[in-house]
């Protein structure tokens, strides 16, 4: 029979979703090493990653939800909620003892703001899109209401780790490689499974036993929490709080994790692909500004180039059917 | 490990429709059961109950002795009962390994025991080694899985529940010959160990070579047991048709059908392979033979739906239709069974469902009267019983939700009519007044292609039926060879196909 | 014997008559006609705006367009820089506008059916290129001037006071009613966001009807910001961004399914007025921005609980 033809040899590779954005970051490496030749002096490469670590931590968590068959537009809410309860709850002079009941603050603040899309979605069985929208209001104003207007105050000694490179190897790095070995850890229990399996085929999944809203409620726990984190790194990054500062980072979030190969129907992908995703994002920009690109044409080229990206699997697809 | 089971005057009801009337089976340990019966004798439906999927309306299930009720799947599994799915219920994101163990995985200290997963699962593709793709490893992901090795991992993650009764629900349809040989030596060997088997099946010689006694079903209703080694093939079809058949509804045969309305030539796709035969004016032309032997896959085809290779001609100038749309300017129809996915829009209103394919002839600015006029007129002839045309489908009864997809090609006058089992669901009273508009359209001169997992149907209404197996077509019956035995002898074996 | 249920439009509606009344007990002077004249002004802006938004979560397949505030912005600026103050050039400008939103939302529609690109990511990536494409156009200066017959139009009242643009607004109704109603390429939106397999099994070209719905969306979003033009006599580089999420809470409110093949325009116009006396209420309680965005989203979570829920696993 023709079973031969059905398997071909690149399956395996086909499997790993992140291998047409790991081309598009070797590609966004390259170009970016052409154009600045100290790409990789160590003061420049971690101040760039620097500012790419709470998108890399917020897009993890997305990647879960989506993983999940779901969706989470409250996640740049949940980041500004977060950092305005770690800043609110850290006061002036903070103790140990408060420092880290800010961080504890924050994260349950995270987790709140999850389990509220979790319960709509999984429990009230509301469509994902606008249920998370709606929630961004409610979780956005309720930070808004905690801190009207940005400040406070974060002390060094809390904030200088974050901008240091242990090992001269960049914070961002470390953090990265934290996700990904978390990541792993979770990949080695049933969870991963019954995340995949939700995510691919809720029937199929419920049928076999695996509880299907459990699953759905916990993924946006994690995102919350995941949101939190990216809201506590962002405080430590700026030393300040501000109900704002997480607006613009979910739709950027939804990229990395689409660029990532993650399919945004579910099942399919996973969070290496993410953090790909948020580096390719930033290289781009990098390589935009770096080129002689007339400046107003900059923002143009930037999302054309994304646009494509986010196409391109697509159009590989397309020309592929058209083959056959 | 031991266990007996039994269900006793089993009813269900789907809506007005009787699925199950009294069905009655027993199995114990180191037996093999044969649940056999024609197209729509309820042995699905009876299955289905025994695992927990379909709650019965009344009867009594006994395990062990012990009355017992299943709320869910998970519930009879844990009772040792488990089914191979029709239905898949594969997660096609997963690995091979991951799906057989999905939602019961060893755990060790919380972990996932990956080692005894992937142990465990190459034991489980060692029973089939030989028949299947040496690339078939337990990381191999489902989805890109052809049908007979889905079907495959569908068996063997049964098997890894460890049931004390399996039932195999034509777990055998999308195998090739060499995997159902494995089955068979593995089944026999379930057998030995004091597992409980029941099959569900219709291929003959596997029932004579496998099972020790056959239940047999009739229309819902439990008509005996026989040992198969005091039975004959013949003697069980005897059994699987005798008594409660319609006699052959007499069908004029018509004069005017000969005309060819339409060819196909060698067509290939997925599902078929090389299928060739003519469509006469004024004739219904069946096709027949169990489920997924290809059957829609020719309607599809003709209707330009899937892409296919080969020659299709219509009114003798070849054809080559991408689109339903074009098929459609060529006045064919096609009327899918299953209406919630293909046939209605279930909230719009019973007009707009009729109108669907004909609004561009009603102008720039619909002229919505006259388009309801010419619903109401559609309606009327198909005596649909509706509450008003503004009503949502979904508010209709099966019988008469089918009458609708047929009507919204009644009102484009199509002169080639492609059925999908059009009949699935409903019930006596709607069946019979659908065939008395499909013999009218015949009458008229369409020509109509019927696929019908039903054989009385086809027996019925059809001047011609093409049996099909495997993707091609096993058998032609006309005339005097358009027979109950013919056909069913003909569905289940190839080789009784020739004689016939 | 029929069962009495509520359209959700009438909900929409009492809700809105509801809120307007509730604004008038708890801060007198709030239900007066002026203010209730500037509601039905703001409202009209929304529902301009939404009025794509309606057909693309009709057709359903997750259809969303996130594009449409980056388009709004688009429309008002092509039209302030061609027109340039001049009557004369309106029209022309007009036209302009319009096509280039039509194209805008055709490739939208080109990347949704033919490379598969899900409409979330499609329309988000195109509110990128837009944003772009506007610095390229205005290179960083807003030139231009409104022509004085669009704020005309728009803001002057025509008859009882009421401004041109709501006058406008309840024309679109009536238009895009037709639209919907009475044309083929409603019927067959309707049905294809029903169900695509018996659409196309019944003849509807899907990718076809798709692309025109996406196409639409992005031309009224350039109406839209034409129109807001007319009001704000000016431009600036987000005008348009805060109304694309409410333009699709304006659609869910007017309980149009958001998996599509259900819907009404008349439901959308009942949403955007309940959103915006909601949020003109909350201003006139001058309660504190916080407080108004949770009522906001609860609103909405409200709403969305009423008719929005999904259909459950088991049977």
């Amino acid at each position: 029979m023709q079973r031969t033809l059905k398997r071909p040899n690149f399956a395996a590779w086909r499997q790993q979703s992140f291998v047409f954005a790991l081309i598009l970051l070797v590609l966004a490496v390259a170009v970016n090493v052409q154009l600045q030749p100290n790409f990789f002096k160590p003061s420049i490469l971690s101040g760039n990653l620097r500012t790419y670590l709470p998108l890399m931590i917020l897009a993890a968590g997305q990647t879960i939800v989506v993983l999940a068959g779901g969706i989470d537009l409250s996640v740049g809410a949940t980041v500004s909620l977060a950092n305005v309860v770690a800043v609110q709850t850290l006061g002036q002079n903070p103790s140990a003892g408060q420092i880290g009941l800010a961080l504890l603050a924050g994260l349950a603040a995270g987790l709140a703001a999850g389990a509220l899309n979790g319960l709509c979605v999984a429990y009230g069985r509301l469509q994902p899109i606008v249920t998370t929208f709606a929630t961004s209001f409610v979780i956005g104003g309720a930070a808004l209401a905690i801190m009207p207007s940005p400040g406070g105050f974060v002390p060094e000694s809390l904030s200088a780790p974050y901008r240091s490179n242990p090992l001269a190897i960049p914070m961002t790095l470390w953090v990265a490689a934290a996700l990904l070995g978390l990541w792993a850890l979770v990949r080695q229990t049933r969870y991963r499974r019954y995340l995949y399996a939700v995510g691919s085929n809720p029937l199929a999944a419920y049928v076999t036993g695996v509880p299907v809203a459990l699953i759905r409620l916990s993924s946006y726990m994690l995102s919350g929490l995941l949101a939190a984190c990216a809201g506590i790194a962002l405080m430590l990054s700026n030393s300040t709080g501000d109900a704002l500062i997480g607006t613009t980072m979910t739709l950027d979030s939804i990229v990395a994790v689409v660029l990532g190969g993650t399919r945004l129907s579910g099942g399919h992908g996973g969070i290496a692909g993410s953090l790909i995703g948020v580096f390719v994002v930033g290289f781009m920009r990098s390589i935009i500004s770096f080129a002689n690109v007339p400046s107003w044409w900059q923002t143009l080229a930037n999302s054309l180039i994304i646009l494509i990206a986010l196409a391109g699997p697509g159009l590989w697809a397309l020309i592929r059917r058209r083959n056959v | 490990m031991n266990i007996t089971f039994s269900a006793t005057h089993v009813i269900k009801r789907y809506g007005g429709v009787v699925a199950l009337a009294d069905g009655n089976l027993s199995v114990r340990s180191g037996e093999v059961l044969a649940l056999m019966g024609a197209n729509g004798s309820g042995k699905s439906t009876l299955s289905k109950i025994i695992t927990g999927v379909v709650a019965p309306d009344a009867g009594q299930l006994l395990l062990d002795g012990q009355p017992i009720r299943f709320s869910s799947p998970q519930m009879a599994r844990a009772h040792g009962i488990a089914a191979v799915y029709q239905e898949l219920s594969l997660i096609p994101d997963l690995t091979v390994a991951e799906n057989i163990w999905l939602a019961h995985e060893p755990t060790r200290l919380g972990r996932v025991d990956t080692r005894a997963i992937t142990r465990r699962t190459t034991a489980l593709l060692e029973l089939f080694r030989g028949t299947i793709q040496p690339g078939l490893q337990p990381d191999t992901a489902v989805g890109d899985l052809p049908p007979d090795e889905r079907q495959i991992v569908e068996i063997l993650k049964t098997l890894a529940w460890e049931p004390r009764l399996i039932i195999l629900d034509e777990a055998t349809a999308s195998l090739d010959t060499q995997q159902v040989n494995r089955l068979c030596e593995l089944i026999a060997d379930w057998k030995a160990r004091d597992m409980a088997i029941v099959m569900v099946s219709h291929r003959m010689e596997e029932v004579f070579r496998l099972a020790d006694r056959a239940t047999v079903l009739r229309s819902g209703a439990y008509v005996g047991d026989v040992a198969t080694a005091e039975t004959s093939e013949a003697a069980l079809v005897q059994m699987m048709i005798e008594g409660g058949v319609s006699p052959r509804q007499a069908t004029t045969p018509n004069p005017g059908a000969i005309a060819v309305r339409a060819e196909l030539d060698n067509i290939h796709t997925r599902t078929l392979h090389g299928v060739s035969l003519t469509i006469n004016a004024g004739e219904i032309l069946g096709l027949g033979g169990l489920g997924g032997q290809g059957q829609p896959d020719v309607l599809l085809a003709l209707f330009g739906a899937i892409p296919y290779r080969g020659t299709i001609s219509l009114d003798g100038a070849p054809v080559r239709f991408r689109h339903p749309h074009q098929a459609m300017q060529r006045r064919l129809a096609y009327v899918p069974g299953d209406r919630g996915r293909e046939g209605l829009l279930a909230n719009r209103s019973i007009l707009e469902n009729l109108q669907l394919p004909s609004w561009s002839r009603y102008g720039w600015f619909t002229r919505m009267r006259q388009a309801h006029a010419d619903g109401e007129a559609v309606a009327k002839t198909l005596r649909l019983v509706r509450d008003s045309l503004r009503a949502p489908a979904s508010s209709l009864s099966g019988g008469n939700a089918q009458k609708l997809v047929l009507g919204k090609w009644l009102l484009r006058d199509p002169n080639v009519l492609l059925l999908n089992d059009p009949t699935k669901g409903i019930d006596v009273g709607a069946k019979g007044e659908f065939y008395r508009l499909l013999t009218e359209l015949r009458n008229q001169g369409v020509a109509i292609v019927l696929y019908s997992s039903d054989d009385d149907e086809l027996l019925g209404l059809c001047d011609r039926v093409l049996v099909m197996r495997d993707g091609q077509i096993s058998a032609t019956l006309q005339g005097p060879t358009l027979t109950r035995t013919a056909l069913v002898s003909a569905s289940m074996s190839a080789a009784q196909a020739e004689v016939a | 014997m029929k069962r009495f249920t509520l359209n959700p439009v009438v909900i929409a509606l009492l809700l809105a008559a509801g809120l307007f009344a509730l604004g008038g007990v708890i801060r007198p002077g709030f239900a007066n006609y002026t203010l209730a004249l500037n509601i039905l002004r703001l409202a009209a802006f929304l529902a301009i705006v939404a009025a794509g938004q309606t057909l693309v979560v009709i057709s359903g397949g997750e259809g969303i367009d996130l594009s449409v505030g980056a388009v709004v912005t688009l429309g008002a600026i092509l039209v302030f820089r061609i027109a340039n103050g001049s009557n004369a050039l309106l029209l022309p400008a007009l036209a302009l506008a319009l096509l280039v939103g039509a194209l805008i939302g055709a490739i939208n529609g080109v990347g949704i059916t033919l490379l598969r690109v899900p409409p979330l990511v499609m329309t988000l990536g195109m509110t990128g290129v837009v944003g772009g494409l506007i610095l390229v156009i205005t290179q960083g200066r807003l030139v231009g001037a409104p022509a004085p017959a669009l704020n005309a139009l728009v803001s002057r009242p025509l008859v009882f006071g009421i401004p041109g643009v709501v006058l406008l607004w309840l024309v679109l109704g009536g238009l895009m009613w037709v639209l919907l109603e009475r044309t083929v390429y409603g019927k067959q939106l309707f049905a294809i966001g029903m169900n695509r397999t018996t659409a196309r099994l019944s003849g509807v070209r899907v990718p076809l009807v798709v692309i025109a719905t996406y196409a639409l969306s992005s031309m009224l979003a350039a109406l839209g910001g034409v129109v807001l033009l007319g009001y704000t006599q000016n431009v600036f580089l987000n005008l348009g961004a805060p109304y694309t999420l409410p333009s699709i809470a304006a659609v869910v409110v007017g309980g149009t399914l958001i998996a599509g093949g259900m819907g009404s325009y008349w439901g959308t116009m009942a949403g955007a007025l309940v959103l915006t006396i909601l949020t003109s209420l909350l201003t006139a309680l001058t309660l504190p921005e916080s407080a108004r965005q949770i009522i906001y989203g609860l609103t909405l979570l409200a709403l969305l609980a009423v008719y929005g829920r999904e259909r459950g696993l088991r049977q």
